[in-house]
């Protein structure tokens, strides 16, 4: 056994004796999505129960082939499709909250669209369902993106039936009309892929302490400072990367056992869907490698233990609610759905969500790619930050 | 003799402040060496470059003839450190303390075994090895503390103010455990700001002020670096002013005069001419109840070299 592996296994030891790793790393993230799933989790499921209506007053090609993609999303069980022969039919049917939103396919929609003429899909939704109708919004969009960038607009209104006013539901319109494509319909379909509420918590509250369960580790190193045994530690005749790859190696292996723990915990108590195994493994190994790195960014810049407590309190926090672990961040805002992309959390949960309704294992490959990206970023900063702080 | 460790010119500075400027000294096999200064000289960061834990930006260190970085193992599995500050794991046993730190040194399997038991008995702690350090008493986790830096029977042992704070008790035992390690032929580098310490356990000594070694050598040679004398109390009854005019003639003696008492001698050496001493006070006139020697001590060489108490 080497070093790194002595300091990390006596480490390990400590830890389970004062039980702190098991409380921040399993019992509290376990009863905290148990204490929100039974909260919260009823509304977010209903929420994501997609259903959606279609008016074709067209009938013509493009309207045919609009209605075999609905038709396909369908088939994965990413929504319900009611067809209604009027708008006033399907607005109807938004009024007994029976669909979220309806598509309106124009009488000459697919003959403006041959003859290279402009033409509107209208996506009209309940303004007590702005999330399900930007979905719908979306999905109208990578459509028209599909036929031709300039010909198609989608135009997203809603049914005014308890609505707001109109000049607030024109602008709402207006700015989902004017969205541009960041997607194809393939992603489309993965965006829709969202986890069952249960799964969003057991997920959110595993990935949110994760980052307080790996600060054992790496904050470590300055428990060693503090008590003085860094100073036998840098005398015995081991490297100092084995001291800091000591640390590194425990947080790492305390964060993969407790993600582990919480997987198969709320898979087994909860009925938490995490998905195909590998992926999920795939996931759990990046995001762990991420939070040992910013953790371990912390510890090299931090004084004392109590400050890198601190200061990583502030960060695990911060990272967690803008990377959407208590709730979706930026449905219905597109900034901020852009800025929480840039924390590893926001990352694991869209890998998730890839994950979901069956997908293969390899579907969380981009978001895994995208979370390794922190961890290189910060673990080399973090590694180089920590060498220089023993090489005194 | 085989020179353990050799320091040479060894600088050190933190900012502005220079810490160590120019130390040099050596140390043999089987050898107690003492650094002897007040609080602040420079001890600390002197014994810390020679265990390879801060990096000199003068100078350089050998111990056993491998020089000492603070990037490189070589030669560290030579030197056994027992820091100033109890550096042992309180949610570890004894055992586990020992044991962890052994591997670290390479050791392994039964010898690892058997030498923790062996070290357990020297340091006292036997019938304590399985309770957790945290339950121990400071005296008990000095011991500890130095029992680790000796698990891996290193050729060179720094002990860093190894009694600082500690029960009378305790100190008494750990300056006898100190005392024997010379007699197993280890090299002891030890600093304190206790001159009884450094007295009691070393065979030379460096008096360290303001970052530089000030005079070095054994205590006798430091003494007479100052020209101080033994001073000879004999306690005695009779023809004192008889026998105190005989011992004044005597070769070697400074002074005689007699006391309330007895008779006060002053000495170069008084071991050496103790004996003849008593023989001629008590064949003119006088009655030996008792004799005490004092011997010049280091407080008044360092309050000579520097102009300050030890413990100022």
């Amino acid at each position: 056994m080497g070093a790194a592996a002595r300091i990390a296994s006596k480490d390990l030891k400590l830890r389970i004796r004062d039980r702190s790793a098991f409380i921040i790393g399993i019992f509290a993230p376990l009863a905290l999505a148990f204490i929100f799933n039974v909260v919260f989790g009823g509304a977010f499921s209903a929420d994501l129960e997609l259903e959606y209506g279609l008016v074709d007053l067209d009938g013509g090609d493009v309207a045919q082939a609009f209605d075999e993609i609905l038709t396909e999303i369908e088939s994965d069980g990413l929504f319900t499709l009611s067809r209604f022969d009027s708008p006033a039919e399907a607005e109807a049917a938004i009024e007994a909250d029976e669909i979220a939103a309806f598509f309106l396919l124009e009488e000459g929609l697919s003959d403006a669209v041959i003859e290279g003429e402009n033409a509107d899909l209208s996506v009209v939704g309940d303004i007590d369902a702005q999330t399900s109708t930007q979905i719908a919004a979306s999905i109208a969009e990578q459509f028209g993106a599909g036929v031709s960038s300039t010909q198609l607009a989608v135009i997203t209104a809603f049914a005014l039936i308890d609505g707001p006013p109109p000049e607030e539901s024109a602008a709402w319109g207006q700015e989902a009309a004017a969205r541009g494509a960041s997607y194809s319909l393939v992603d489309v379909s993965a965006e829709t892929r969202q986890l069952d509420g249960t799964t969003y918590f057991a997920a959110g509250m595993a990935v949110f302490f994760l980052f307080f369960t790996v600060q054992f580790g790496v904050v470590g190193l300055l428990e060693e400072e503090r008590d003085g045994t860094l100073a036998r530690l840098l005398a015995a005749p081991i490297s100092r990367t084995s001291i800091v790859g000591g640390k590194a190696l425990l947080s790492f292996a305390l964060g993969v056992i407790s993600m582990t723990v919480l997987v198969v915990a709320t898979q087994l108590l909860m009925g938490a869907d995490w998905g195909p195994p590998a992926g999920v493994f795939l996931l759990i190994v990046t995001g762990v490698l991420s939070a040992v790195a910013i953790m371990g960014l912390v510890a090299s810049v931090a004084r004392t233990p109590d400050g890198a407590g601190n200061l990583g309190a502030i960060i695990a926090v911060t990272l967690g609610l803008l990377g959407g672990v208590f709730f979706p961040v930026g449905q219905g805002d597109d900034f901020l759905s852009k800025l929480s992309y840039l924390t590893p959390h926001a990352w694991f949960m869209r890998g998730l969500g890839d994950l979901s309704g069956g997908a293969e294992w390899t579907a969380a490959i981009p978001a895994a790619a995208a979370i390794m990206v922190f961890a290189l970023v910060f673990g080399v900063t973090a590694w180089v930050l920590l060498k220089r702080r023993l090489n005194r | 003799m085989t020179t353990v460790l050799s320091a040479e010119g060894l600088v050190k500075r933190f900012g502005d402040l220079v810490a160590v400027n120019g130390v040099s000294f050596a140390i043999e096999e089987g050898e107690t060496f003492g650094l002897l200064g007040p609080n602040g000289a420079g001890k600390t960061t002197s014994i810390s470059m020679a265990a390879g834990l801060l990096e000199p930006d003068g100078g350089a260190i050998h111990v056993a003839g491998t020089p000492i970085r603070t990037n490189s193992t070589a030669g560290k599995a030579s030197i056994g450190l027992v820091p100033q500050e109890l550096a042992i794991y309180p949610d570890l046993t004894a055992t586990e303390n020992l044991r962890f730190f052994g591997k670290l040194y390479g050791m392994a399997g039964d010898g690892l075994a058997i030498r923790v038991e062996e070290v357990l008995e020297v340091i006292g702690l036997g019938d304590r090895k399985d309770d957790l350090t945290k339950e121990f008493s400071g005296g008990m986790k000095r011991r500890l503390n130095i029992g680790i830096g000796l698990l891996h029977s290193p050729q060179l042992l720094i002990l860093d103010e190894p009694t600082v704070g500690v029960d009378p008790q305790s100190r008494n035992a750990i300056l006898e455990a100190v005392e024997n390690l010379s007699g197993q032929g280890m090299a002891v580098l030890y600093t304190t700001h206790y001159m009884e310490e450094a007295e009691r356990l070393c065979d030379r000594v460096a008096i360290i002020d303001e970052g530089a070694i000030k005079a070095e050598g054994t205590r006798r040679e430091l003494v007479a670096l100052v020209g101080q004398r033994d001073r000879v109390r004999v306690s005695a009854t009779g023809d004192l002013a008889r026998a105190a005019s005989v011992a004044a003639a005597m070769h070697s003696v400074f002074e005689a005069s007699p006391s309330d008492l007895g008779l006060e001698v002053l000495v170069a050496e008084a071991s050496s001419i103790l004996p003849e001493l008593l023989s001629q006070v008590a064949a003119n006139g006088a009655t030996i109840t008792g004799v005490e020697v004092f011997e010049p001590n280091l407080e008044a060489v360092f309050l000579h070299l520097t102009g300050k108490a030890l413990r100022d």
